[in-house]
Parts: structure tokens; C-alpha cells; sequence
């Protein structure tokens, strides 16, 4: 189209930075999506690969949840006639003490029957073999591993590397090197295998395995054995393909992928506010260029395209470079993505390679497409309403007219009734949604008319102090409210959006807190593992009864926590002693008899679930969960929920006797100890120390260790949460900055007035600086009014789809303080550019500026 | 494991044609028990050494035997004991005790063209190989270190897939006993197998010494056998897994 | 007293332009002089440079023996402060302020006390016939009225120079001539010098002096 080169490029080029600034949104936006997107992807991709890579030839994979099984399970699959050939695996995370940082996977597989099924690359090599399978195997301490971590850590066959074990820190042999393969490349090389036999003394899981990999005879398709051995099996076992691995691991980032998508949404609808704001501005500003056009004989139509193409092409640019902005940002994240998860869910994973899926990049361009023509819509539909005649007359520019604000705040006002109606009958998640953002619409539609009236009462109060300076810029807002609501509506949105996570973060904090004083109450923990989420180590029961007896222990607990699936989904099960348990902690209950509820759950006759969990599953008391267990289906009623957050994904509390009955598993995650009076943790470290001594690898936790550790990961978690913040203020200060560059054009002779009648270069900054400075004070009012709206929301969208947390409601004032400094610091950072501006122009130019 | 053993001692008695000459020397070497001790070497294409020593047993005839086989050295294998029953009509069961570990398990089915644990010969290099199982065909009558054999071609039937296209076997004239087999992979010559050392035990003609040779990766493995005894008795119960555990 | 000495004053654009030619001139102390030519002639530029809102390409100007061109924006500024009052052709004045505070705003830079303001600007406004208008805002006046505040907010501090270009370009004849009636009444009250760059036959010959430019020369210098 010849008129977007001959008029739009004009435009543009005469107002290059504004121009950018427009877009910006849309490039943080489309950034923080991509960014976002790609690392989850590409943790996710990369634990997809890591699980197809060492599965190798595996057709199906047999699980107990993270249970295991006991060893018999394989050769009742090996005898199934359809399977050609099934072998045992145990897979564990341990920390070398090696120069390279990160975790070592260790793949425990038989090796007299594994090559069946996976590719050691030790044959067909010079320098890559194992060197003596006869003494891999009949040496515990034997490992193998890859030639990439060989090379990185300076690693000879036969040379000794130190893992963490149960057994102390412990020194394994390398007695073999794989040479580069795709089972090589798994985990980033950080890969290393061993016998299982050996694994099952190390990983202390007993005679049991995590899983068995199995491949089926020529001809048959794996579904139909893994039907048949369903079957065969009982339903407490899981047969899947690998692949369907990577779907569960999906199910525990999806939180994180749904911050993405509030993140990004969250800062294009800024966006989207910026624009609509320059569109509006433009349109008024080119009003005599739409007249000439239009004279010319341009229909109303052609007038509406050529505006809603210039959007198109700035939404196009921006999310193009949001993209390439989204690409660069995503590695970073991955690296944070890829340790959270492994915090918080014990899954470790490193993603190699980042790497955008087309279909992301191609959805973010429509996206930056459709946020930006949406935004544009209006402007130009007014643009092709602008009269020829009026346009060609000089004059002032149109201001917003009474009945444009009559209509919005009718609208408002019908919004908001609809937003009350919404929450008195709003038990649907569709009209609860539905409710949320038509309270931000109405909010929105709000901003022009309290903007004014906040910047009216200004006024008076800047006058006072700063006579010539302060009355100049709010007079600037009062006169121009479509010039400087977009920006303020963006700020008092980004505003809200903090006080929202904040106040959701602070009750969080304390209700974390809460929940850590009542349940972690011990004195101190035992612990296999240094990272108390890697379920990978575990005591062997014989072990914790040991330290049960140890004089000066007035109370043990052991725990076991497994992930298990329920409707097909992985939650948390914690097992331990309810009725010891229910003499020291008694977690706030939410529905149900809370005595009555324990003595069941000791009895071994129900679980107790956690709230999240009855709120994210929609389970209640009184019901019956049905958990698959190896011994066949358990029927559990639900005795009552309670607030417990051992898992974002909910938890299940279950007496030890009754897993340990159905699990056949006796081993210990944590042993939770309480003391005798008058015995010091660290009297009890030695203790320990002097009756373990180095039989068992074990760490101890103080209390306080725990409780600062788990911190520490909520700390980690909400950190995520921060990247909205910084990018929710960064889009709405370059609002402030794109509102100040046009408010310096359009003031640009009275601004020159100014300065021939004495102005020195300080006042003309000065009146700037308040101008932005009042639209932050502005923005950042009203943000603390949505805020108290968007909290609410916010708390319930956590409660309904997030966490399943259920949070009190309490206005982050502390939060909304520390905002005064923050917001106006930034919105005055965000004037010094346009001020500087302001004072360079000619002033002979300023003054016959028309 | 101990199905390769019968080539050590395979029989004399050869008939004229192929397929005889083969069918007899499995009746030849036929013997109730059998006991000795081996050693093996193993040397890599550096010509580094690596040398394992252990103690071997067997009751039982052809196809429903039962052996024991413990290792004496080095001391990082010592103790490692592999138990096998052999079973005519289905794959053979086989159990690996590991002391330091101090538990045993069973093998897994293999592969039958994976290397066994680290030394030239494949599992099926070791296997029984049942007359039936190749077509056979006489190639003529060669010389080898100045002995008159036989020269026979094995090509495997379609039925029973092998690693290999076809082996070529020599066979002693006068005693009918095997000494060179050169194995095929497609159309090269992977590997090369000779009995080194043949001597009359207990009237029984066995190979003492025997060299396998890759000659892709250019390793050979040698094998000496030792203290060999033929049709002792043995007890029963030493060929089971509890004997296995209590390292009998 | 305004000196200038060789002034040359070219703009670049994608042709150069020279607007003003080696223009050497001298004005005394409570002159009122007119400077005309044709569009482009030069005489705006002249006017523009005398205020110090442009500075000269080459050569120098003075005010009483301040030579500008030494000057910072900033003291560029305060000396325009003192001396220099001006009055443009569309008033100039800023649309949100009443007259009140539009005549205050020069005094509110300079940092007056807020009450010498407000006494200062009724003053003015006195002066200039509108003391009864002060509270409406420059869209409720009309436009011999808005000029009246214009010249109000000029003379805020009694300068020694009045710069008016096109005082009267856009205003009816009758209103042009109170205007100027007006400024030459504060011309013989208050001694100040004034400089009128204008169109107008009627206004550049009531003037004691008239400077003719043409093409950035100055070709003519009168005195009546």
C-alpha cells in the first residue's frame, strides 16, 4: 500500500522514538512470553530427551509411582511370553565431588541384560570400552561414565570418583567410558551407570527397583502388552511408554508455563494501552494530514486501513524483536527453571539446548499482531470519522469530548454491577473469570475520569509549591486526559499487579510460616540427602530404628514421601506414624473432626489430604479415594482435609503401617526426632555420629535448617513472580516515557513561551519532571485501589487454579509504601529523557511551532 | 556358560560327511562330569594383559547340564561364581553370585552377539551349537601345521538367526577334532579361533589351549585349560543356588 | 543600548540559507525603532537574535556592553530576564492560566515572593486596561485583549527593552491601533526602547526610527 510508505513511514521517521516506544510493550510482551515458553519448553524438551535417550529401545516402562517394587515383579514380566526382553532400572541423582558443578543421574541398570535394550557404544571403539565387565559387575564401587564428563573433570578409566551415597561419601571406581551416543548426550552428559545390584545398596532401596524397562517380541504392539500386563500386574503398577514420562514432568512445570502466560498477557494488555495511547495521539496530531488525504479523495475506509496497517506493521516489528528478545532471555531462565524443579520437585534437569519451537514464535507474532490492532482499532475508526473540512481549519486539537467520558463511565459503572453480580453468583470458574476481567475493564474505562479528577486536586498542591512549574504540568494532564490516561492506566495496572503478587506473596509467607511452626516441629531431622526434595536416597528402616533408640530421643518419626498418581496425576503421599504425629502436630483443619480424623488415619482406615490437594483434585471429606497400589486397588475414605503444604501439588497424609502393608516399602526419607529434655541437637549430632559412624550417609537439619531451607525455595519460587513485577513497571514507565515525549511536542511552544519570558533550563526540566511525577502519583492511587480489587482476585485465581492454596486476605501496606519511592523514582527516571529534549529544541522554532 | 566348553573337548569319531563329522564329535565328547581349572587371557590391541583364573564343573550330559564356575583371580573377581543349568527344550538359566556384594542374581537374557564379559567370544561363540542348527558342506581336504583336516562349511539355517554368514571349521583327520574356526560377518573375516594345544585326556581327546582372535579390533583371547579330569562323581547339590551362596 | 557588529545569521537545511547578512547596527536607550522588509527578509531573525532566543552564526550582539554570544543558555536567560520584554504575534499565552497567572508566570521564575506577585501583576494588568479581568482565561478575551495581557506579562519587571514582532499582524485594524497606542504610551512612560518588527505601513512610520531589510541587509535606516 503506497500510502503507508508515502504518509505512515513519514510519520514515523519524523518520530522514530516515539515510534519504538509504541512497540515496546508489545517487544516485552512477546519477550517475556517466548522467553518464557522456550525455557519451560526447553526443560521440558530436554527432560523428554534425557528420558528418550536412556530409554533407549524401550517399548514400555513399568513403575509403582516413585514407589518401586520388590524384585520379583521382574521375572514375573520376564516370563510373560509377549515380553522379549525386561530389565531393572533404578535411577538416582547423586553429587560428585568433582570440578565441574551439577548432579551426576546415575542410571542403575542389570549390565549382563541392559545392552539389549540400550547402546553402550563400548565396542566399536579404541579408547571407549569398559574394561572388565566381569569386575564392573562384581565390584560395587564400579561406575561408568560418560566421555563428555570424563573430558570436563579430567576423569582415566580406573581413577576414583567420589559420590554421595548412603554409605558416606563413598569412592566409586570408574571402570568404564562411554563414548559419545545419544544415550551418552542424555542429562548433558552428566550421566552415569552402574549395576543395579550395586544401586540398590547405594540408593538403599533395598531389593527393590524403581522401575523395569522392557521391550516386547518382534511383531506385537507395546500398547496391547501393556494392556496385558496391566493386567497382570494389578493397577498399582503403571506401564507407559517412555514418552509418556515427559507428560507428567509436564504436569509439574504447567504452574510455571501458566506464570508465563499471566506474565506475558499481563504486560502486551499494558501494552496494548501504550499503544491504543499513541494511536490516539497520532490520529489527533495528524489530523490535517487526514483532512488533506481524505480532500483528496481517500474513502473513511482507506483512512481506518492505512491506521490499522501502521499497527499491524509496529505490532509485526515488535514482536518480531520481542522474539528475538524472548530467545536471548530464555537460556537464563531454563538454567533457573531447570534448578527450581529440582528443588522444588526433586526432578532434576538441565536443558542443553534452547531452542524456540516455531509454532511459539509464529503464535507470539499473532499475538503481538492482535494486541496491537486491537489497540489501534478505536483510534482508527476515529481517524476515518475526522472531518475534511474541520480537519483543514487550524485550531486546537479536539479534546476529549463530554460524551466520549459520559459513555465510558456508563459503561463502567455497568461493569462493575456485572463484577458484584459475578461474585455474588460467581461459583462458576467461567463467570469468576468472567468477573475478573471485566473488574480490570471497568477499572480501566475508570482511569480517565479519576485520572482527571486526581490530577484536578493536584493542581492546588503543586501550585502551591511550585507556582509556575507544578500548575504547568497538571494543567498538562487536566488538558490532555487522552494523552496521559493510557500511561496512567498502564502504571495503576502494573501498580495492582504488584500490590496482587504482593499481598499474595506476604500471605503466603505467613501462612508458610504458620504451617512451618506447627508442622516442623521437631528438634531435628535426618536426612540421606543433602537437598531434602531428592527423594533418590533413602535410610533403610533398620537405620532410623537405630537412631529411635539412641538415648535422648524422646520421639521418632520416620517419613516416607513417594509420588504416587491419582487420576493419573503425580501427588505427593506422606507416610509416617499419624499416631505419633497426632501427639505433636496438629495442622489447622480445614474440613472434618480433627481428632477424629487422626484416630481414623492412625487406625490405617482413611488418608487425610491436604487442602490443595481437595481443592486442585476437587476431592472432599467423607469420600472415598481409591489409590492403585501393587497389592491391587486401596480404598481410602477421606477423613478430613487440613492445611498442609508439603506439596504445591497437593499431599496425602497415610499411616506408614498401612503403606509399608500395600507399598512393601520400608525405607525412610526423613527421620524427624524430638529430644529429651535438656539434650542439646548438637549432643544428639554426636550421638549419632558415634553410633553410625560410617555405616549410613546421613545429613542433620536443625529446625532451623528446615525451616530456613523451605524458606529458601518459597523464596525461589515467589523470585519467578519478581519478573512480572519488573516487567509489569518496566512497559508502564516506557508508557510514562512515550506519553512525556508526545506531551514535550505537543507543549513544545508553551514550553518556548516559558523560556522567552525567563525560564531558566531548570524550571523547564523541573515542570517536566512533576508532570511525570504526577502521573506516577496518579497511577500509583489508583493502582492502590485496583490493587485491592486485583489481590482478591488474584488470591482466588491461586486458591481455584494455581496452587490451590488458600490465602487470608490482607492488604500489602508495607508493600504499597515502598511502591511511593519505587513508582515515583522511576516515573521521574523515565522524565529525564524527554526533559533533556525539552530544553535542546530551537526556541525560535518552539515559538512558531503550530 | 558352559556351552562353549564342549568345543574344548570335542570328540574324535568323524564321519565322511559334513554333517556326521560334526553330529559325531558332540557324541564323542559325551561325559557324565567333568572338572577342571581355566585360565584366561585376554589381550588388547596395546597388547596389555589381562588374565583371569577359575575353577569349572559340570555333571550331566549334553543339553541338560549343570555347571559351576567360580573365579580364583584376579582378586577383584575372586569368588564370582556363575551357576548354569541347561535346560533341551528352552534357553538355559543362569545365575552370577557376587561376594562383594554379597547376593546373587540371575542374567538376563543376551544378546547372543554381545561380547562375553570383556573377552573375544560372543555368547553364541560359547553356545552349544545343535548339528541341526546349520547347513553344512565339505570343502575339501587342507594341511594346517602339517595335520591332514577336514574343511567344512557351516552356514546357519534361516530359522536360527546368527551373527554371523557362515563359519568355516577345520577338523583333524585323525582324531576328528575340530582346531580353527574363522567366523564371517557378511563376506569379511571377523574372527579366528585355533586350538593351540590338543592332547589325549583320560583317553579323551581335549584342547588345552585356545585362541580367539578379533581380527577387526586386532584383540585375542586365549584360553588354558588345567587339571583336567573326566566322569568324577560329583555331588548334586554343589550345582545349586544355595551352594552358589555359600560359595561351595 | 543594543549593538550589533557584523551579525550574519545562516540556517542550514538542505540549502543554506543566509537570513541575515553582516548586519551592523546600533540602537540607543529608549529608541522606539521598526524594522521592516518583505517575508524572509530577515527581520524576525534580527529581532530573535537581539532576544537571544537564537544565537548568530557569526559576529557579535550587545546589550548595554553584554556581549551574548559569551553567554550560557542559563545566563542568557536571566540577562533576558532583566532586560528584554517580548510580545509575539499570537500572544503566545498559555491557554490553562488565567491572566492572572499568565502575567505572574515571568515573576514566578524570577522567584518573587508570592505577595510583590500578586501586587506586581495587578499592577500590570492595571497598566495595560484589564485589571478588572484577571480571573478569566485567555480564551474568554478577545484578541486586542489577549495582546494586552501579553504586553502585561512582557514589561513583568520593567525591562529595559520591549521586542514586539508582528504586535498587531493579527488583530483588526482599529485593535491594532490601541495596541499600539498602548505600547507607545509605555514607550514615553517608562523610557523603555522598543523594537517593532511589522508589516504594517501605519505602524513602522509612527515609529521614530525604521530599519528596512531586504534580503538579510539592512538597506535602509531612517530616522523621522
Amino acid at each position: 500500500m503506497i500510502l503507508l510508505k508515502l504518509i505512515s513511514w513519514q510519520y514515523v521517521r519524523k518520530h522514530l522514538l516515539r515510534s519504538l516506544l509504541t512497540i515496546a510493550g508489545i517487544v516485552l510482551g512477546v519477550a517475556v512470553f517466548v522467553g518464557m515458553h522456550t525455557a519451560n519448553q526447553s526443560v521440558l524438551t530436554a527432560f523428554t530427551q534425557t528420558v528418550d535417550r536412556i530409554a533407549g529401545a524401550t517399548q514400555l516402562q513399568i513403575t509403582a509411582g516413585e514407589a518401586g517394587f520388590e524384585e520379583e515383579v521382574l521375572e514375573r514380566v520376564q516370563n510373560v511370553p509377549e515380553v522379549r526382553v525386561a530389565v531393572p532400572v533404578i535411577e538416582a541423582v547423586a553429587t560428585p565431588e568433582t570440578r565441574s558443578k551439577g548432579n551426576l543421574l546415575i542410571l542403575a541398570v542389570d549390565m549382563t541384560g541392559d545392552r539389549s535394550l540400550r547402546e553402550y557404544a563400548l565396542e566399536d571403539g579404541d579408547d571407549s570400552f569398559i574394561e572388565d565387565p566381569l569386575v564392573f559387575l562384581a565390584q560395587p564401587d564400579s561406575i561408568m561414565i560418560t566421555q563428555e564428563f570424563a573430558a570436563e573433570n579430567g576423569i582415566k578409566s580406573n581413577d576414583a570418583l567420589t559420590l554421595n551415597s548412603m554409605d558416606g561419601p563413598k569412592k566409586f571406581v570408574v571402570r568404564g567410558i562411554m563414548k559419545s551416543s545419544g544415550l551418552t548426550s542424555a542429562f548433558g552428559g552428566n550421566l552415569a551407570i552402574m549395576d543395579v545390584y550395586a544401586a540398590q545398596k547405594v540408593f538403599g532401596r533395598g531389593r527393590r527397583f524403581d522401575r523395569i524397562d522392557l521391550a516386547v517380541q518382534e511383531g506385537l504392539r507395546p500398547e496391547e502388552v501393556g494392556k496385558k500386563l496391566e493386567q497382570i500386574l494389578g493397577a498399582g503398577y503403571q506401564v507407559e511408554s517412555p514418552s509418556s514420562r515427559g507428560k507428567q514432568f509436564e504436569s509439574l512445570s504447567s504452574v510455571y508455563g501458566m506464570l508465563a502466560n499471566i506474565t506475558s498477557l499481563f504486560a502486551l494488555f499494558i501494552g496494548m494501552f501504550i499503544i491504543y495511547n499513541s494511536f490516539a495521539i497520532a490520529v489527533t496530531q495528524r489530523r490535517s494530514e487526514i483532512g488533506i488525504l481524505r480532500a483528496l479523495g481517500a474513502t473513511r475506509g482507506q483512512i481506518q486501513v492505512l491506521f490499522l496497517m501502521e499497527s499491524a506493521v509496529g505490532g509485526l516489528i515488535g514482536a518480531g524483536l520481542g522474539a528475538g528478545l524472548g530467545v536471548l532471555i530464555a537460556r537464563g531462565m531454563a538454567g533457573s527453571l531447570g534448578n527450581l524443579l529440582g528443588e522444588i520437585y526433586g526432578v532434576a534437569q538441565k536443558a542443553e539446548e534452547v531452542s524456540s519451537d516455531p509454532q511459539l514464535l509464529a503464535g507470539a507474532m499473532v499475538l503481538g499482531l492482535i494486541t496491537s490492532l486491537v489497540a489501534a482499532w478505536i483510534p482508527a475508526r476515529n481517524a476515518a470519522r475526522v472531518d475534511p473540512v474541520q480537519a483543514l481549519q487550524k485550531g486546537k486539537f479536539q479534546l476529549l469530548t463530554a460524551g466520549e467520558n459520559r459513555t465510558r463511565r456508563g459503561l463502567a459503572f455497568l461493569f462493575l454491577v456485572l463484577v458484584g453480580l459475578s461474585l455474588v453468583y460467581g461459583e462458576g470458574r467461567l463467570i469468576f473469570y468472567a468477573g475478573y476481567f471485566l473488574s480490570i475493564f471497568a477499572g480501566v474505562l475508570m482511569v480517565p475520569t479519576l485520572g482527571l479528577w486526581l490530577a484536578k486536586g493536584l493542581r492546588p498542591l503543586l501550585k502551591a509549591i511550585w507556582p509556575v512549574e507544578g500548575a504547568l504540568a497538571a494543567d498538562s494532564l487536566i488538558q490532555s486526559p487522552r494523552r496521559t490516561s493510557g500511561a496512567v492506566a498502564a502504571l495503576a495496572l502494573s501498580v495492582s499487579l504488584i500490590i496482587a503478587l504482593g499481598g499474595m506473596t506476604q500471605a503466603a509467607y505467613a501462612s508458610i510460616e504458620e504451617w512451618l511452626r506447627i508442622a516442623l516441629n521437631p528438634d531435628m531431622y535426618l536426612s540421606p540427602s543433602q537437598n531434602l526434595t531428592d527423594r533418590s536416597f533413602r535410610f533403610p528402616a533398620a537405620f532410623a530404628e537405630e537412631v529411635a533408640k539412641l538415648p535422648g530421643v524422646r520421639r521418632t518419626q520416620f517419613v516416607r514421601t513417594v509420588r504416587l498418581p491419582v487420576d493419573g496425576e503425580p501427588v505427593m503421599f506422606v507416610s509416617l506414624e499419624v499416631a505419633s504425629i497426632r501427639k505433636e502436630v496438629r495442622l489447622p483443619v480445614v474440613s472434618g473432626d480433627g481428632d477424629k480424623m487422626y484416630a481414623e488415619a492412625a487406625a490405617g482406615r482413611g488418608v487425610i489430604v491436604s487442602d490443595n490437594f481437595a481443592l486442585q483434585h476437587k476431592r472432599k471429606a467423607g469420600e472415598i479415594l481409591t489409590v492403585n497400589t501393587p497389592e491391587g486397588p486401596l480404598d481410602m475414605p477421606i477423613l478430613g482435609t487440613v492445611v498442609d503444604y508439603s506439596d504445591q501439588k497437593g499431599s496425602i497424609l497415610i499411616d506408614r503401617a498401612v503403606y509399608e502393608k500395600y507399598w512393601k516399602d520400608d525405607s525412610v526419607n526423613v527421620v524427624r526426632i524430638y529430644l529429651d529434655e535438656g539434650v542439646t541437637v548438637a549432643q544428639m549430632r554426636d550421638r549419632v555420629a558415634a553410633q553410625m559412624g560410617d555405616r549410613y550417609r546421613y545429613f542433620v537439619f536443625t529446625n532451623e535448617d528446615l525451616r530456613s531451607y523451605i524458606l529458601k525455595i518459597t523464596d525461589q519460587w515467589f523470585g519467578l513472580t519478581y519478573i512480572q513485577i519488573a516487567v509489569a513497571v518496566l512497559v508502564s514507565i516506557l508508557g510514562i516515557v512515550n506519553t512525556l515525549t508526545v506531551s514535550i511536542t505537543d507543549r513544545r511552544r508553551e514550553l518556548g513561551v516559558l523560556q522567552a519570558v525567563g525560564g531558566l533550563r531548570m524550571q523547564i526540566r523541573g515542570t517536566i519532571w512533576l508532570e511525570a511525577l504526577t502521573i506516577g502519583a496518579i497511577g500509583l492511587v489508583l493502582g492502590w485501589v485496583f490493587g485491592a480489587v486485583a489481590l482478591y482476585y488474584a488470591l482466588e485465581t491461586s486458591a481455584r487454579d494455581l496452587s490451590g492454596m488458600r490465602l487470608e486476605y490482607s492488604y500489602p501496606f508495607r508493600m504499597a509504601l515502598v511502591l511511593i519511592p519505587v513508582i515515583l523514582g522511576s516515573s521521574f527516571l523515565s522524565s529525564l529523557g524527554p526533559a533533556e529534549t525539552a530544553v535542546r529544541g530551537s526556541l525560535v522554532e518552539a515559538l512558531e511551532y503550530e | 556358560m558352559s556351552k562353549w566348553l564342549w568345543l574344548l573337548v570335542a570328540g574324535t569319531l568323524w564321519a565322511q560327511d559334513a554333517r556326521q563329522i560334526v553330529e559325531e564329535s558332540q557324541k564323542r565328547h559325551r561325559s557324565r562330569s567333568q572338572q577342571y581349572e581355566g585360565v584366561l587371557e585376554v589381550y588388547d590391541a596395546k597388547g596389555g594383559k589381562n588374565e583371569k583364573r577359575w575353577q569349572f564343573a559340570r555333571i550331566g550330559s549334553y543339553g541338560e547340564s549343570k555347571s559351576v564356575l567360580r573365579f580364583l583371580a584376579p582378586p577383584l573377581v575372586k569368588g564370582v561364581a556363575l551357576l548354569i543349568h541347561n535346560h533341551p527344550d528352552r534357553a538355559s538359566d543362569q545365575w552370577m553370585w557376587t561376594p562383594e556384594l554379597n547376593r546373587d542374581r540371575r542374567i538376563a537374557l543376551q544378546d547372543r552377539s554381545t561380547r562375553f564379559f570383556g573377552t573375544d567370544f560372543s555368547f553364541e561363540d560359547l553356545e552349544e551349537r545343535d548339528v541341526d542348527q546349520s547347513d553344512y558342506k565339505l570343502l575339501g581336504e587342507v594341511a594346517l601345521n602339517g595335520q591332514a583336516c577336514y574343511q567344512i562349511e557351516a552356514t546357519p539355517k534361516k530359522t536360527r538367526a546368527s551373527q554371523y554368514a557362515k563359519t568355516v571349521i577345520w577338523v583333524r583327520k585323525d582324531i576328528l577334532l575340530p582346531v580353527q574356526f574363522e567366523m564371517y560377518v557378511k563376506t569379511e573375516l571377523t574372527k579366528r579361533m585355533v586350538h593351540r594345544k590338543v592332547e589325549q585326556v583320560q583317553g579323551v581327546w581335549s584342547t588345552l589351549e585356545l585362541e580367539m582372535n578379533d581380527l577387526r579390533k586386532k584383540t585375542r583371547t586365549v584360553m588354558k585349560t588345567e587339571k583336567l579330569k573326566y566322569d568324577m562323581t560329583l555331588p548334586e547339590e554343589r550345582f545349586t543356588l544355595q551352594a552358589l551362596r555359600r560359595g561351595e | 543600548m543594543i549593538e550589533l557588529t557584523g551579525v550574519t545569521k545562516r540556517f542550514d537545511g538542505k540549502k543554506q540559507v543566509t537570513a541575515l547578512n553582516t548586519v551592523n547596527l546600533r540602537i540607543d536607550k529608549g529608541e522606539m525603532v521598526s524594522l521592516v522588509g518583505p517575508s524572509g527578509s530577515g527581520k524576525s531573525t534580527l529581532l530573535n537574535l537581539i532576544g537571544g532566543l537564537d544565537k548568530p552564526s557569526t559576529g557579535e550582539i550587545a546589550l548595554d556592553g553584554a556581549v551574548l554570544s559569551g553567554l550560557s543558555d542559563d545566563a542568557l536567560t536571566k540577562l533576558r530576564r532583566d532586560k528584554i520584554g517580548f510580545i509575539f504575534q499570537f500572544f503566545n499565552l498559555l491557554p490553562t492560566l488565567t491572566c492572572l497567572e499568565n502575567v505572574s508566570l515571568p515573576l514566578h521564575l524570577r522567584g518573587w515572593k508570592k505577595a510583590q506577585i500578586e501586587e506586581r501583576a495587578h499592577e500590570l494588568l492595571t497598566l495595560v486596561g484589564l485589571g478588572k479581568r484577571l480571573e478569566h482565561l485567555p480564551e474568554e478575551l478577545s484578541g486586542g485583549e489577549r495582546q494586552r495581557v501579553a504586553i502585561a506579562r512582557a514589561l513583568s519587571v520593567y525591562p529595559p527593552i520591549l521586542l514586539a514582532d508582528e504586535p498587531t499582524g493579527n488583530l483588526d485594524s482599529a485593535t491594532g491601533v490601541e495596541i499600539l497606542g498602548l505600547i507607545r504610551d509605555l514607550h514615553e512612560r517608562l523610557q523603555t526602547t522598543v523594537l517593532i518588527v511589522t508589516h504594517d505601513k501605519n505602524v513602522a512610520e509612527s515609529c521614530a526610527r525604521q530599519i528596512a531589510l531586504k534580503d538579510g541587509v539592512v538597506v535602509q535606516d531612517r530616522r523621522v
